[in-house]
């Protein structure tokens, strides 16, 4: 990746459409104040095109991203070359809040696809913790959130198999993709390529293409161009050892998540 | 509530090796998912065989003054 060269900044918009997928079907979710509020701290939106690096590593920063539309990644170079994924954000996710405390960043975030972000300072965010103090419980749930999925990350990396941590991976994408209304019937656009997923589950290139031709023979998912269509979500989440616990989504959100018949959600 | 922790032990169970696309790929135990030339499967496979071997014939002991924390798992 390189550093962008960002398109053409745009003043933020009126209406609450930068955060309308903050917390969407999460077990707490935001009121409309606090995503009027929340809007109203964004300073500018931006887009960048995809496989550019939006925040370096290291480099001190005063505002934090939200992404609004496309896939952004957190990823850490090794000393070897070798690029460790060790996070996808989809639209709603709060992608460098962290850097709100810690005013700079263990990893770089990049952009994985064409994204849109909404760039809210960090001063804005303080006026948010002095004067909304529940908005801001809210924004501390959205840290643990990450917290929480890095925890998994770790696990899905110590303990599964390639064909489980693939399956759990595209469940987990599945899930967070469906509770914001990306996934229709069982299919998504995951604009990822192989390497991109080997470097997410920590496989070769060679060892994602067999295992994603493993689990389309078994009739349970088909991974093409960037098109995902599962065909037997219960059976995949049984492959991957996935329950959708960690991502903290609301009950119906969570049934669904795993191929159980629901309420319907937005 | 009792905290039963449950420590890494030796696999049992063996990994498998298949080739692949010009590579090999070696998939378990517990979660071992490793993609080699041939050259460095070749040479892994003469490696533990030859670290079984050792353990067969009783000569994989370890020194004395660093074997303190493999009595116990719970000492620090």
């Amino acid at each position: 990746m390189r550093v962008a060269e960002p398109w053409p900044t745009m003043a933020a918009p009126k209406v609450a459409m930068l955060t309308h997928n903050v917390l969407r079907n999460r077990a707490v979710e935001l009121s409309e104040d606090e995503r009027s509020i929340l809007e109203s701290a964004v300073a500018f939106t931006r887009a960048y095109p995809a496989r550019q690096i939006v925040v370096r590593q290291d480099v001190p920063v005063d505002v934090s991203t939200l992404l609004v539309e496309g896939l952004m990644t957190r990823h850490v170079d090794a000393k070897d070359g070798r690029r460790h994924l060790v996070a996808i954000h989809v639209p709603g996710d709060f992608v460098d809040l962290h850097a709100y405390a810690l005013k700079r960043l263990d990893h770089d975030v990049g952009a994985l696809t064409n994204i849109t972000v909404a760039v809210i300072p960090h001063a804005a965010l303080q006026e948010v913790q002095l004067h909304h103090q529940h908005l801001t419980r809210r924004l501390w749930f959205l840290t643990m959130l990450d917290a929480a999925s890095h925890r998994h990350w770790v696990v899905r990396l110590a303990s599964l198999n390639a064909v489980q941590r693939v399956a759990h991976f595209l469940c987990e994408m599945h899930a967070r993709l469906l509770a914001i209304g990306r996934c229709n019937a069982g299919r998504f656009e995951l604009a990822m390529t192989q390497s991109d997923i080997g470097e997410v589950c920590g496989l070769s290139n060679v060892h994602v293409n067999r295992v994603l031709r493993q689990l389309r023979e078994e009739g349970l998912c088909g991974v093409r161009s960037g098109q995902v269509r599962i065909h037997d979500l219960q059976g995949l989440a049984t492959v991957g050892v996935f329950t959708p616990d960690y991502l903290y989504l609301n009950r119906p959100a969570a049934l669904r998540a795993v191929g159980t018949p629901g309420d319907h959600h937005g | 509530m009792v905290d039963e922790r449950r420590y890494l032990e030796p696999q049992k169970d063996a990994g498998r090796a298949t080739a692949e696309n010009g590579v090999v790929i070696l998939e378990g135990p517990d979660g071992v998912a490793v993609t080699m030339t041939a050259e460095a499967a070749d040479l892994t496979a003469r490696s533990l065989h030859e670290a079984a071997q050792k353990v067969r014939d009783g000569d994989s002991a370890v020194p004395s003054e660093d074997d303190g924390n493999l009595e116990d798992p719970n000492r620090p």
